[in-house]
């Protein structure tokens, strides 16, 4: 199985890797991990309290190549995107820019899952309720 | 985490007596008779085609994770013995596809029952609690941290080692790396206790003829416990395998 040249040039030159200040009011992190492959994903996001938008996004990936594109992925289509329209980001539109194959679905999967995580926890330091299923990740942090 | 899993499961029944059943519930191709026990007609004595009772009931075991591993193998060898297609070069066409099928579908099912874990994942995947790279399943989040700090360890003793950087240089970071690969071996060790608990449960339920919700409360919890076991013992193999590459 050959990766897509997307994938490669994800993998290659990673977009935005590195950390946010976790305890910022304004940093959301979403730490999530799949049993399967041993993976584990950190997605971090500023928020303009504001307007709402994601200023700046931060990731870093222990995984495979499709897992670190599609975090790489995940992190430049939040960039500029109001909290609400991150949100709406699918994992198969990540399968889908990336040209990821059946068996790498899962890695989408996961930085649909962390992009969720990391917003639940934006939301949850301002005291708003708990964010959308599938947080369990910042959930966790929060406890 | 439970969202993905759906209870009650369909399709399989709740008496235990089904679960013990090795042949097809139709009758037998040759004789039209009742199949007995151990793939073959206990009428006319011939070689029946798989039955879709599950690997347990190939071995006529009831469906229960405590296995004892001297008595499958047993039950395996008298089986190999007795569906080996050396026994049917001289019988018709259709026996001697059974025999290989059979053959075949024992090699499977040992393999499967054999190792407690993938014994306890095939029967969380038979009962459709367990699928394979589909189901959304996440990881443990009060581990994540633990795994995120590691691997990033892991990244450290890797990069060092790239730079050329050996022995003293590395061995603080090793001694950490050395320090975290005994503390997931003792998680290990502890979730290995619990999958022996979830096991019991799950023998309890069958054994008391327990319910749909009770025996999905056992499959659910053993899910977890396997997944959880599968992130942990990833982790120490590759801790392990860094750890040699550097030694």
């Amino acid at each position: 199985m050959a990766y897509s040249n997307k994938v490669i040039d994800h993998y290659e030159n990673p977009r935005n890797v590195g950390s946010l200040p976790k305890n910022d009011p304004e940093v959301g992190t979403g730490m999530v991990g799949a049993p399967e492959c041993g993976d584990v994903m950190r997605l971090q996001i500023k928020v303009n309290p504001e307007t709402q938008v994601i200023e700046d996004a931060k990731f870093k990936t222990f995984g495979c190549g499709s897992a670190i594109a599609s975090s790489s992925l995940a992190t430049e289509w939040v960039k500029g995107k109001t909290v609400e329209d991150a949100l709406r980001i699918k994992n198969t539109d990540i399968v889908r820019e990336l040209s990821l194959p059946p068996v790498k679905i899962h890695c989408s999967v996961l930085a649909e899952d962390a992009i969720k995580a990391a917003i639940g926890d934006w939301k949850r330091k301002r005291g708003d309720e708990a964010g959308p299923n599938g947080t369990s990740a910042a959930a966790s942090q929060a406890e | 985490m439970t969202s993905g899993l759906r209870f009650p499961t369909p399709g399989i029944d709740e008496r235990t007596d089904m679960h013990a059943s090795p042949s097809p519930s139709t009758a037998c191709w040759n004789c039209g008779g009742a199949p007995g026990p151990g793939h073959f007609c206990a009428a006319c004595g011939k070689i029946q085609p798989p039955g879709d009772g599950g690997y347990f009931a190939f071995f006529a075991l009831p469906e229960k994770l405590g296995v004892d591993r001297e008595d499958l193998e047993r039950r395996y060898l008298a089986l190999s013995w007795k569906l080996h297609p050396d026994n049917f070069v001289r019988a018709g066409e259709y026996e001697r596809n059974c025999s290989l099928e059979l053959s075949s579908a024992l090699n499977d099912a040992y393999r499967a029952l054999c190792d407690p874990v993938s014994r306890a994942e095939y029967l969380l995947e038979r009962h459709g609690v367990r699928k394979e790279g589909q189901t959304k399943q996440q990881a443990p989040p009060e581990l994540l941290e633990e795994v995120f700090e590691l691997n990033e360890w892991l990244d450290e003793l890797r990069s060092a080692r790239e730079a050329g950087s050996r022995g003293a240089e590395t061995s603080e970071l090793r001694e950490r790396l050395e320090g975290a690969r005994q503390a997931f071996e003792e998680k290990l060790a502890a979730v290995d206790a619990e999958l022996g608990a979830g096991f019991a449960e799950w023998d309890a339920a069958t054994d008391g003829g327990a319910g749909d919700a009770a025996r999905g409360r056992a499959m659910a919890r053993l899910n977890e416990v396997l997944n959880r076991r599968s992130y942990i013992r990833n982790l120490v193999a590759s801790v392990t395998r860094e750890l040699e590459n550097d030694a």
